[in-house]
């Protein structure tokens, strides 16, 4: 889009920076699953399977929310090699709000197996750890 | 009937959460050196903290999203990140002095050694937070605070010269003996001691942990707005015995004994035991707030699921947090350091952190995109950015003044 198109009636325009970067993520159930740390851009209109990098100067996507170690090196710089990402790709996202709302279940991301971990080898085994606080114990 | 209940037990929680050990300490020691002439800086720290913590608490019961959240959305991650870094610092120190302060007062209560109830109390605290339901902590603790209103009873038992306290207070006349930069010097340890920023965290965190609505504002108002000046009363009160035993005594208090020697000489043994009850419920009840406080920034800004609502399990990364900001907190009581002197820096740090933490709230309360029709109204706004002024200068004058004055000796 040229600097002087305005956008058309009835779009909705997101800024990135204010919009989606470092915005909560919850599930489809509202369970926080992440921040956006930062994004993936790829070039638009490329077949699922045919993923290709963006290119300047042609059409450009988001391709999938990034998190995890992508946060050190937008702190200090760098970038991480593909292998390290741990991305969300932009299709499980249904709604961008004050939260971005996802459309899976944290569970079945691979961005959340800190959480996973955390949860199978430490908290979960203490006496307790799955007892539901709400409830009457 | 239950509804006004529900009020009133909110309003009560409010007063006797209030005090924390940074509180208790600044207070004693601020009344036992500059009389009331410092207590003006409690009515201003009270304003902004009520003006605050509501703030916090309208955005997160609108728009679901607590403080933290806010500040990373608002400042980035780099600004953000420096925020965290200083506030989760300075919410270990205040943990650190609130675990002490329970070790203290039972140390007062039993005359066991108090590295012996370190390690008790802070295990109290980790199996509270693990277990206990979020409502019954809060109200708990607050209620049992309550019994702070001792320092009040002695003040009447003493039967000070009320005028004399009066003049010591309006207009401020602090005693000649005194240099000017420690007056200011403690004067900003007592609004950090009144704003600490972890209160907006578990504020509005405890909006969330609660699922407050904007049906839930109203409430939240009152309990703020009643709740806060009467806790700050209490902030006076203990001042004001300082001022009445330990100035004219020429007492300079270093230890929780000495804060609560007033107490003792006005209402022997029993209000004794009372008002100590209440120092351990306080600071159990701010030590349970500034654990989870650490646990709530981290997660926050990093979009971990959190909260006491969830179980343990489904909130894993933030009971590990807490675990281990209760085990730092340990291993730096467990070095002897002296907990009233971790209180005593703890408040003159989070003066400096202010800023970076009121300056998002506000401009997301300003935010309709969050906020709908609850945005910040005019009168709001402009109490905001006077207390914006007041805030960025106390935090700009707090490490000047405390190298100038060698931290208020």
């Amino acid at each position: 889009m040229s600097r002087d198109d305005s956008p058309p009636t009835g779009v909705r325009v997101v800024d990135v920076r204010l919009h989606l970067l470092s915005r909560q993520v919850l599930d489809v159930d509202g369970e926080p699953v992440t921040t956006v740390d930062d994004l993936e851009l790829v070039a638009a209109d490329a077949p699922e399977d045919g993923r290709r990098d963006a290119v300047p100067g042609e059409p450009a996507e988001v391709g999938a929310i990034l998190t995890g170690p992508v946060l050190l090196t937008r702190l200090l710089g760098g970038r991480p090699p593909a292998s390290r990402w741990e991305p969300v790709p932009w299709s499980d996202v249904g709604h961008v709000g004050t939260a971005i709302e996802l459309t899976v279940q944290a569970d079945s991301l691979d961005v959340h197996w800190t959480e996973d971990w955390l949860r199978e080898h430490v908290v979960g085994r203490i006496p307790g750890g799955r007892h539901d606080p709400e409830e009457e114990s | 009937m239950k509804r006004l209940l529900g009020v009133a037990l909110g309003i009560l929680t409010a007063i006797g959460g209030f005090v924390d050990i940074g509180d208790l300490v600044t207070n004693a020691v601020v009344g036992s050196r500059f009389g009331l002439s410092l207590v003006w800086v409690v009515v201003v720290g009270v304003v902004g903290i009520c003006l605050f913590a509501s703030m916090s608490g309208r955005v997160a019961a609108v728009s679901g999203r607590a403080t933290f959240e806010i500040i990373r959305e608002r400042l980035g991650p780099r600004a953000a990140g420096a925020n965290l870094a200083a506030s989760f610092a300075i919410n270990l120190l205040t943990l650190t002095a609130e675990v002490g302060g329970i070790a203290l007062a039972l140390h007062l209560a039993s005359s066991v050694e108090p590295r012996l109830w370190i390690p008790v109390a802070a295990f109290a605290v980790w199996l509270v937070l693990w277990r206990v339901k979020f409502q019954v902590m809060e109200n708990v603790a607050g209620l049992l605070g309550l019994l702070l209103v001792g320092f009040g009873v002695a003040l009447f038992l003493l039967g000070p010269d009320w005028g004399e306290l009066l003049r010591q207070a309006v207009p401020p006349s602090p005693p000649a003996t005194e240099h000017v930069a420690t007056y200011w010097y403690y004067a900003v340890a007592l609004f950090g001691a009144a704003m600490t920023p972890y209160e907006v965290f578990f504020f509005s965190s405890g909006a969330v942990e609660e699922g407050w609505t904007a049906k839930d504002l109203a409430q939240n108002r009152v309990n703020v707005l009643v709740g806060f000046p009467l806790g700050g009363l209490l902030s006076v009160a203990i001042a004001a015995c300082a001022a009445v035993v330990l100035l004219p005594a020429g007492i300079e208090v270093s230890s929780l004994s000495q804060i609560v020697l007033p107490v003792a000489e006005a209402g022997g043994t029993l209000l004794l035991a009372l008002v100590i009850v209440g120092i351990v419920a306080a600071t159990f009840g701010a030590a349970l707030e500034t654990a989870l406080s650490s646990g709530y920034t981290l997660a926050q800004y990093l979009g971990w699921s959190w909260g006491k609502f969830r179980r343990p399990a489904r909130a894993a990364r933030f009971h590990v947090t807490m675990v281990v900001a209760l085990l730092l907190a340990v291993a730096i009581l467990m070095t002897s350091v002296d907990p009233v002197a971790v209180t005593e820096m703890s408040v003159v740090f989070s003066a400096v952190a202010l800023p970076l933490t009121y300056v998002p709230i506000l401009l997301v309360a300003n935010d309709p995109e969050y906020m709908g029709e609850h945005v910040n109204g005019r009168a709001t706004n402009a109490l905001g950015m006077v207390y914006l002024v007041i805030v960025v200068a106390a935090a700009v004058a707090a490490i000047p003044l405390m190298i100038a004055t060698g931290a208020g000796s």
